[in-house]
């Protein structure tokens, strides 16, 4: 039997420790295991959820909730990964006071450059994953003009994407 | 920097996240892209400066930065009430197709149609971050380009390196964020540029 409130604060806990949207998967998936309010099965299904549904990828949480603990559980999940979200204005306000020291400037600057190599490093795993051949990595070069044309509706970039796949790989 | 666009009404800026929310399938490459032209290229409301100086933010924030993005920017754009309905607009119509494609999701896994789709849309995903990757390494690599071949070398190596660590060295990210903004305050706090927050900042682009 699931207990709503220590569900919940499984959810928040692993939210607020967890920075992007799938950091959070770890302790999640030790505490639902552990209390038996999930199954292995769910973890995967949860994700492969969080990538074709819209919305950011931490959205993935809401589908956990969902599988495990149905709508309930899906609107404790949003709860708990919104609250922490409003942190952010407590960062803000405190950055906004030490932002013009020049050692800020710098680290920020650093912060920002470790941003770009993070995301080369997510490109890096997503085209590792099993499953991607040199096939889906010329998706990705095509996804990738499309995209820096700027031309192209991110829908219909990814709804190509998906009828190539339909095609090379049924 | 001017904004070009006046401020939109509470119904445009529900209206706009929700777009956001609803278009971005393939989790949050999509969406940062998205964001980027809506409120950037389209609106001006913001700059790609204010952008990565939010976006900096939200990197210090645990949670998912794209939320805490959404606060910031709905903040900036209408106060409270501009959070309240960018955090609705954003969450709630998305959140409530995650919960619809969870019930249909366990009928069709099994159908081998369904999984061909998914391989090409998963690699997608990762040539669309890579622009976003791209959106925020340009201000980055024009301001070392300005200051000369030493920075942009450093910048280069600082971001290959993050990348690296967290790929091979499966350093958690939190750790690689430090590291990065230890070493920034080490190569950069003398070539510190004027803040990018918009307020002290009055000259144009």
């Amino acid at each position: 039997m699931i207990d709503p409130f220590i569900y919940f604060l499984l959810f928040l806990k692993a939210s607020l420790f967890s920075t992007g949207g799938f950091s959070n998967l770890p302790s999640l998936h030790q505490d639902l295991i552990a209390s038996g309010w999930a199954k292995e099965a769910d973890f995967g299904h949860s994700i492969a959820i969080g990538q074709i549904s819209p919305g950011p990828n931490g959205l993935w949480v809401i589908s956990l909730g969902y599988l495990t603990y149905g709508l309930p559980g899906a609107l404790l999940a949003l709860i708990a990964i919104t609250l922490p979200a409003l942190l952010v204005l407590v960062v803000s306000a405190g950055y906004a006071r030490i932002e013009h020291q020049s050692w800020v400037q710098g680290a920020m600057r650093g912060v920002s450059l470790a941003v770009v190599g993070l995301l080369l490093a997510v490109v890096w795993t997503i085209l590792h994953q099993p499953g991607v051949d040199w096939k889906g990595t010329l998706i990705a070069g095509g996804a990738f003009g499309l995209a820096l044309s700027r031309k192209v509706n991110i829908l219909i970039i990814l709804g190509l994407a998906g009828l190539a796949g339909y095609l090379l790989y049924r | 920097m001017k904004l070009q666009d006046p401020r939109p009404g509470k119904w445009q800026l529900f209206r706009i996240w929700a777009a956001i929310g609803l278009q971005s399938f393939g989790g949050g490459a999509s969406t940062t892209f998205l964001i980027q032209r809506a409120f950037i290229e389209k609106h001006k409301w913001l700059s790609i400066e204010e952008f990565s100086y939010l976006w900096n933010l939200c990197i210090l924030t645990p949670g998912i930065n794209l939320v805490a993005l959404t606060v910031l920017i709905g903040k900036k754009l209408g106060g409270t009430w501009g959070i309240a309905i960018s955090l609705a607009g954003m969450l709630l119509p998305s959140a409530t197709i995650t919960c619809l494609l969870a019930a249909i999701f366990i009928q069709i896994e099994n159908i081998a149609a369904v999984q061909a789709i998914f391989r090409g849309v998963i690699p997608a995903t990762g040539g669309i971050l890579l622009v976003v990757g791209l959106n925020f390494a340009l201000p980055l690599i024009r301001k070392g380009y300005k200051e000369g071949f030493f920075f942009l070398i450093v910048s280069g190596v600082l971001t290959i390196a993050c990348a690296l660590a967290v790929i091979f060295l499966k350093l958690s990210v939190i750790i690689v964020i430090l590291g990065a903004a230890f070493l920034g305050t080490l190569f950069f706090s003398s070539r510190s540029a004027p803040p990018l927050h918009e307020e002290e900042q009055g000259e144009p682009q």
